[in-house]
This record gives C-alpha cells, structure tokens and sequence, in this order.
C-alpha cells in the first residue's frame, strides 16, 4: 500500500539539516501504525513527504505502487484531495463555515453531487456523533468536537490513506481517548489504511505497529498484541530506552 | 526597556504589519498636500483663476480632509481589528486596558510623524509632476513654477498632527468595548453578518429606482429643486443596497446547496459573507467616492466641450465682423489693413441683416443673392427662390433653433401677398442661430420696412492660414469680442479660460478615484494573512492552481467591480440629470469619461489581482 524506500531529507541553508536519514518504511493495506519519536527527530518531515507537502531530497515514496511525487501540481492537488486524508493537531478548520461545511469541503472541490454529500455527511456524523454541532461554527465548539469534525472530513471522502499529526496534542486525555476509539473504529470498519504521528504513547497504543525513529533514523518498532494495556507498557519501556522525554513537544511542525 | 520603548519598538519591529497602515496614512497626507500646494499657488490663486474656482478648491480641501479622517479612522479600525489577538496576548501578560490604550496612542502618533513627514516628502515630488504635466498638457497663462509651499507644509503637518491626535484618542473608544475573550479568540469570531432585513431590503430598491426616477424624469430646472433630496436618497438607497441587498443576495445563495455547495462556491461565498460588514462599508465608501469622480470631471469635461464646440460651430469663416452702425468703416479697414499687412489674402464679403416684426417676435430675412454670396465663400451649396415662395434656413446642431414657429407664420409683401413655404434647408452659409427666411431678390424689395438693419461681413482666408492666429491675437484686443469673431482664436481664448478650473477638477477627479482604487487595495491587503493561512489548510486537501486563482480572481473582482458599477450607474444618472438642466447633449462626454474611468479601473484590477495572487501563491502551493 505505501512503500517507503531509501527517503532522506537535507534542509539546505546556511547550516545544512539532515533531517531524515535513509528510512525505509512499508504499510499494508488496512493497517494502523504509529510514528514516535523525541522532538525533531524527524516524525513530522516524514509525515509530510508522505503526505506529498514536502519533496524527499533521495530515495522515493510509492502509494499503490505510484510515485505520487512525479505528478504535476494539479493532479497532486487532485491526488491528495481523492486520496489522502489529513487530521491536523490544529484541526484546520475553516472558521467562516459552518461544521456541516467543513466536512463536505472535500467533496465539493472534487465538484459532487449535493444529495451525495447530504447522505455521506449524515452518515459520517451519525457515527462520529456529531450530528447536534453540524450547523455551529467552529468557535462554538470544543476542541474534542473540532477535532472529530475535522475526522470527519479527512474520512468523507475514503481516502486510501488517512494521515493524522498528533490528532491527540490539543486534547484532554478524556477526548484524546474518544477520538483514538474513533480511529481505531474507521480503521476497523472501513478498512482505512492510517499513518499516525504522535508523542503521546497512549494514542500510540492503540495502533497495531508503532515505529520509533531517532535522530532522522529508523530505531525500531514494535507490534501490538492482544493487550492494548500491555502494547502501552511497552511503548513507554522503549520510549525511556529512545531517551528523549515522552511528553516532548515536538519542534517541526507544518 | 520601558513602556515608551516597547511602544516605540513594536512599531520599528513590526513595520511589515504597520506598512498598509502606514502607507495608506501616507497617502492621504500626500494628496492632501499637494492639494493645498495647488491652492495656495501663487499663479492659480491670483488672476489666474476665478473667485469661484478658488472657493471649489477650498472647498475641496476641506472634502479632502474629511475623507482623510474616515478614511484614516477606517484604516486604523481594520488594523486593530487584525491585531486583536496580540493585545489578548498583552493582557494575559497583566497589561491593562488603560497601558493598551497608551500604547495604541503612542503607536498612532509615532506612525502618524512617520506618515505625516513622508507624505509631505513624497508631495512634494509629486506636485511637481502634476505641475509638469499641468504645463504641458493645459494651456495656463503664466507658467505654473514649482515653489517651496512653506504655507502648504504648515497646514498639512498641523491638520495632520492634529488629526492623528484625535484619531489616536478615539481609537480607545473602538477597544473599549472587548472582553478579554473575545480579543484571544481575535479574527477567528465572526465580527458579524449584517442580518437582511426584508423591509429594508425593499426600501433599498425603492430609494434607488425613486431617486433615479425624479433625477432622469426632472425637467431643466426642476433638477436644481429635486438635486439635493435625490443625493440624499440615492446615498441612502446606496448604503442599504450594499448592507442589506447583498446581505440578502448572498444569503439565499447560501440556503441553495445546489449552487453553494458546488466546487469552490462555498470558500468564496462564505468568505464574502464573513467580510460582509467591512466590504458593505468599503463598498458604500467608494461607490460614493467614485461617483463624485466621475460627476466632478464629467460636468467639467462636458461642459468645456459643451462651450467650445458651440465657440467653433457658430462660426464658419476664418472672421467676421457685425455692425449696427458705429465704427463699421474704422473697423472693417483696420481688419482688412492688418491683413495686409501679415501678407494674408481673403475673400470677403459684406451684406446687410433685416429684422421684421411678425407673429412670433423679430424675424430675420434676406435674399437670394446674399445668402448664395455667403454660400460660394464657404463652399456651400447655393439654392434658387423662386418669386412668391421662400425657403427657411436653420443653422446646424443650433440650440436656438426656431424653424418650427417660423414653420406656422405668415410672410407678406407690401402689397398684402402671402409668400408659399418651399423648403427647409440646413446650412451654414450665414452663421445665425436662429433660422431665417430666403426670399428672391424680387420679393425681398417688396417686403415692408424692416425695423432693424445690422452690417455683416466675412473673411474667408484663401492663402497664409498658419497667419491667421497671430492676426487675430493683433486685432482681438482693438475690437469689441461681440463685433469681431476670430473663430480659431475664440476658441483659444475659451479653452485658456477653462484651462485652470479644468485642471483642478481633473486633479480632484483623479485624486478621488486613486483614493477609492486605494481603498479597495488596503481592504484586500487587511485579509491577505488570514487567506494565505486559509488557503494553505485548504491546499493540504487539495487544492488545484487553477482553482486557487479562480477564487481568488472572483474575490478581486467582486471586490473592484460591485462598487464601480454601481458608481457608473449613478455616475450616468447624474449627468442625465445635468444635461437636462443644462439642455446641453452631454451624452458622448458622459460616455468618454465612464468608459475612461471604467478601463483604468479593469488595468487597476488585473494589477492588484496579479500581485494579491502571486502572494498567496508563494505562500501556499
């Protein structure tokens, strides 16, 4: 499904920045996996060339076997509108729509049909449990609500790929936790395959792979078992191995 | 670091976010300036230019200082609003309103030395291009010399100082009102869709069509009666169209999902609607700017070629000259002796006008030979009147054209014979306004004792025209300007009278509509962080080039043309109104300066478009 081989990234500047150093990363179809890591160790930059924001310096990405990176400008647009899906620890919501909104923006610059945008909406919120907050705008509501809209949008579409940086990093650990079961939900239901970056080990945990890099290099992974409580133990045990502060705020951002 | 210093480094640090502010401040303060340059200009102030001329330019400095002030206040209004968030941050810090308010002062009045200072600079400059051009383009006696406008400075620094002083003290009043949470929460809150009244909604339409209505319908001076009551309530109809007319539009654009939920609808649109308070009054503001503009110069124009086509159409010969009497054989010699003398030959020719007393007042007669004489000098065809019939002549595109009366009466001869309508001929072999009969040299003897007689004669210069000017510009100060025509002369002498009031109503014309182009540059501009962060969220999703500049061409276009339009329809009413009173054609002035006006405004547009989308462009994709 994604398929990284060999991605470097140097920042050039008046100090070279090698962010990231030959990472080769694989992701099947259907599968949830966890990126962590210390501040700048290079989660977001990986994210964000997956995500086709940003140009590897060497190596290639392939999503279903394709290089999204050799596109022209307007297919990529039309590419990461179809087929990707992002959630953003600022949920980048547009404040002058409503929520309902929001929600349907993908699918109105993809130029759908409005009755298909009403059942998918509904459907959407039903299962997000949103459905009361559909027509307030995004000041009214919570944080933990924003950020399931923004779910909401991400997933209206059924995105291949849903790609999510520290979904969790503004939330109380009450909505962290509501919005972590909905993932795990849509990655269960809807076989989404999802890519997540986070500091945060409990929204780790609830991934079914967690891979840890450092320094811009891959440091090891890890797979869940049965035991989401024991999956925890064991993030937090590699974590304290990794050396950096679990509750690090990461430096790189989009 | 002390509080003045931290005012004062805020600004010096931070001159990226003050530049539109500062700038747009620096702008009226230039115009302005250059302004009262012109107004206390030795040369334009003195015999130059008329009494009533130089009280338009007083006035018009005093509507200048009164849009600087709204415009300023306006100005300062928006870029506070966009900093709202920071002075939620300062006062988390413990600043309190009252230390806000200080620094917000001391802001203002820093940015208002910088801008008053630099806008006189800049004036400065300025002025002597506008007086260049004035030079070069206008024909203004003496020349119009750049002086240093001690006076001019003075007046623009202390109205100025003084204005940012009340501004700054008033800006305390718009912060007042802000709760903390509502400052963090900054541009994010919505500052409020005006809501559609339907009512009101109504009213707008009714006001406008009223008013333009009364003004097109108003008949010659009716217009002076009904002028102020209709600007009241087309201003009124204005400011409701755009609050609550496009509220409304937009409003029900926005219940139709079919069309707003259709591509990038629904970003443009609801960010319209978002920015619906501050471009109704933006939108009102220049509506109401540009069409002073286009009514200032418009009136001006038309009325300068108004004036001079009438100058150079009442005349078809190089000069004439008429005579009850006095003077006649002084005069005719000394024409014709200064010809002579500037090597210039000419046809003349000399005859005699009769009045009659008829039915609808004096009627102006002559005969056959005459009229052909006249006829043959300006080339013009020659017409044949047969005994016992007679022909009426009406001059072309004349304003005091009675043929119709002339039409209805009866001519008699002495011996109590009525002469027989042939013909109307239109023609400019005799340079009368009013229409006149032709009668055959026959008849003409047998008419009864005319009661007024007036000597007429004619130059027609067959060789030395590049003569004529100089020989006019000798005879026009020894004869009398009622007398004597020099047709090209004449309409020298009138274009040179109107040269200054056109010049300055050319500058103020110009000066209103930069200012409205401005106005709608610092409202793009007010929201281009706010659209580069919202297109770059929207980019991650997908958002192609095209349609990126898609929305933003229809943004700029709204933006530059809902108000235009609305000023060119005002613009066009007002000028009918104004030919009507004045019974002058206006029509293709009218239609010269709107299209003029119109295209500037279509290159400012693909300007600003190409510059505010390049912005965003290099921020986003």
């Amino acid at each position: 499904m994604l398929s990284v081989k060999q991605v470097s990234k140097i920042y050039e500047g008046k100090v070279a920045h090698r962010a990231l150093t030959d990472i080769n990363l694989t992701i099947e179809a259907g599968e949830f996996v966890g990126i962590m890591g210390p501040s700048g160790s290079g989660k977001t930059t990986l994210l964000n060339m997956i995500a086709t924001i940003d140009d590897p310096t060497t190596g290639e990405i392939l999503i279903n076997g394709e290089n999204p990176h050799s596109l022209k400008k307007d297919r990529l647009a039309e590419f990461r509108r179809r087929e990707l899906g992002f959630v953003f620890q600022d949920f980048n919501l547009l404040h002058t729509l409503t929520v309902e909104e929001n929600i349907v923006l993908p699918l109105t610059l993809d130029g759908k049909a409005v009755s298909e945008m009403k059942t998918k909406v509904k459907e959407i919120a039903e299962t997000l449990g949103i459905t009361a907050i559909l027509n307030k705008r995004t000041y009214e509501i919570s944080g933990g609500q924003a950020q399931r809209a923004s779910v909401a949008r991400a997933i209206i579409h059924s995105p291949m790929l849903l790609l999510a940086d520290e979904p969790t990093g503004n939330l109380d650990s009450k909505s962290s936790k509501d919005v972590m079961q909905m993932l795990q939900e849509i990655n269960l239901e809807k076989q989404t395959t999802m890519m997540l970056v986070t500091h945060d080990p409990q929204a780790a945990s609830y991934c079914n792979r967690v891979v840890f890099i450092r320094d811009g290099k891959f440091y090891s992974e890890i797979h869940r078992g049965d035991n989401r409580q024991a999956f925890f133990q064991k993030i937090l045990d590699t974590l304290s191995l990794l050396g950096g502060d679990g509750h690090d705020l990461s430096q790189i951002r989009i | 670091m002390t509080f003045r210093k931290f005012a004062f480094n805020n600004v010096i640090r931070n001159i990226r976010l003050y530049a539109a502010y500062l700038l747009s401040s620096m702008f009226m303060v230039m115009v302005f300036f250059t302004f009262s340059i012109f107004s206390f200009h030795p040369s334009l102030a003195g015999d130059g230019m008329s009494t009533s001329a130089y009280i338009g330019m007083q006035v018009s400095s005093i509507i200048i200082f009164v849009f600087s002030f709204f415009f300023i206040l306006y100005s300062i209004s928006s870029f506070l609003q966009s900093r709202k968030k920071e002075f939620g941050l300062l006062m988390m810090q413990g600043m309190s309103m009252k230390q806000i308010r200080s620094m917000v002062f001391l802001e203002n009045m820093v940015i208002g030395l910088f801008a008053t200072i630099s806008g006189i600079l800049l004036g400065l400059v300025f002025a002597k291009a506008i007086l260049l051009l004035g030079e070069n383009m206008l024909i203004i006696e003496g020349k119009l010399n750049f002086y240093f406008p001690l006076q001019a400075i003075l007046l623009t620094f202390v109205a100025f100082i003084a204005l940012f002083f009340f501004i700054s003290l008033f800006v305390s009043y718009i912060l007042r009102s802000h709760k903390l949470i509502t400052l963090i929460k900054g541009n994010r809150m919505s500052k409020g869709e005006p809501k559609a009244n339907i009512f009101l909604t109504l009213l707008a339409a009714i006001l406008l069509i009223g008013g333009y209505a009364t003004a097109i319908l108003a008949e010659s001076d009716m217009v002076i009666n009904v002028m102020i009551p209709v600007i009241l309530v087309v201003s009124i109809g204005t400011y409701l169209f755009f609050t609550q007319l496009s509220v409304f539009i937009i409003s029900r654009l926005k219940t139709k999902k079919k069309f707003f939920w259709k591509n990038t609808n629904m970003i443009l649109f609801s960010d319209l609607s978002f920015r619906m308070k501050d471009n109704a009054r933006t939108f009102f503001m220049v509506a109401m700017v540009s069409t002073v503009a286009f009514c200032a110069i418009g009136t001006l124009y038309g009325f300068q070629s108004a004036f001079i086509k009438e100058a150079s159409n009442t005349n078809p010969f190089t000069f004439s000259y008429e005579s009850y009497g006095e003077n006649e054989e002084n005069d005719v010699q000394l024409i014709n002796q200064t010809l002579q003398k500037e090597k210039v030959t000419a046809d003349s020719e000399h005859m005699m006008w009769t009045s009659h007393e008829m039915a609808t007042g004096w009627t102006l007669i002559t005969k056959e030979s005459d009229y052909n004489r006249f006829a043959k000098l300006i080339g013009e065809d020659q017409i044949a009147v047969k005994n016992g019939e007679l022909i009426i002549v009406e001059y072309p595109g004349s304003s005091l054209n009675n043929t119709k009366e002339l039409q209805k009466q009866r001519v008699e001869l002495k011996s109590g014979d009525s002469l027989q309508l042939e013909e109307v001929v239109v023609s400019k072999a005799l340079p009368n306004q009013y229409s006149y009969y032709v009668v055959s040299d026959e008849d003409y003897k047998n008419l009864p004792k005319p009661i007024d007689e007036m000597s007429f004669y004619a130059w027609q210069v067959t060789d030395g025209q590049e003569k004529v000017f100089d020989v006019s510009a000798e005879l026009y100060p020894q004869l009398n300007d009622y007398q004597f025509k020099p047709t090209a002369y004449s309409v020298y002498v009138k274009e040179k009278q109107y040269a200054s009031v056109m010049f300055v109503g050319l500058f103020i014309g110009i000066v209103f509509f930069v200012s409205a182009g401005s106005f709608l540059y610092f409202r793009l501009y007010m929201d281009l962080e706010e659209d580069k962060h919202k297109f770059k969220s929207i980019a991650k999703m997908g958002l192609t080039e095209k349609e990126l500049e898609k929305i933003l061409t229809r943004q700029t276009m709204i933006l530059f043309f809902a108000p235009i339009t609305v000023a060119i329809v005002h613009g066009a009413v007002a000028l009918t109104a104004l030919s009507h009173l004045s019974e002058y054609n206006l029509l293709k002035e009218s239609v010269t300066v709107l299209s003029v006006f119109f295209i500037i405004q279509v290159l400012y547009f693909f300007i600003v478009r190409h510059l505010y989308t390049k912005q965003v462009k290099t921020e986003v994709l």
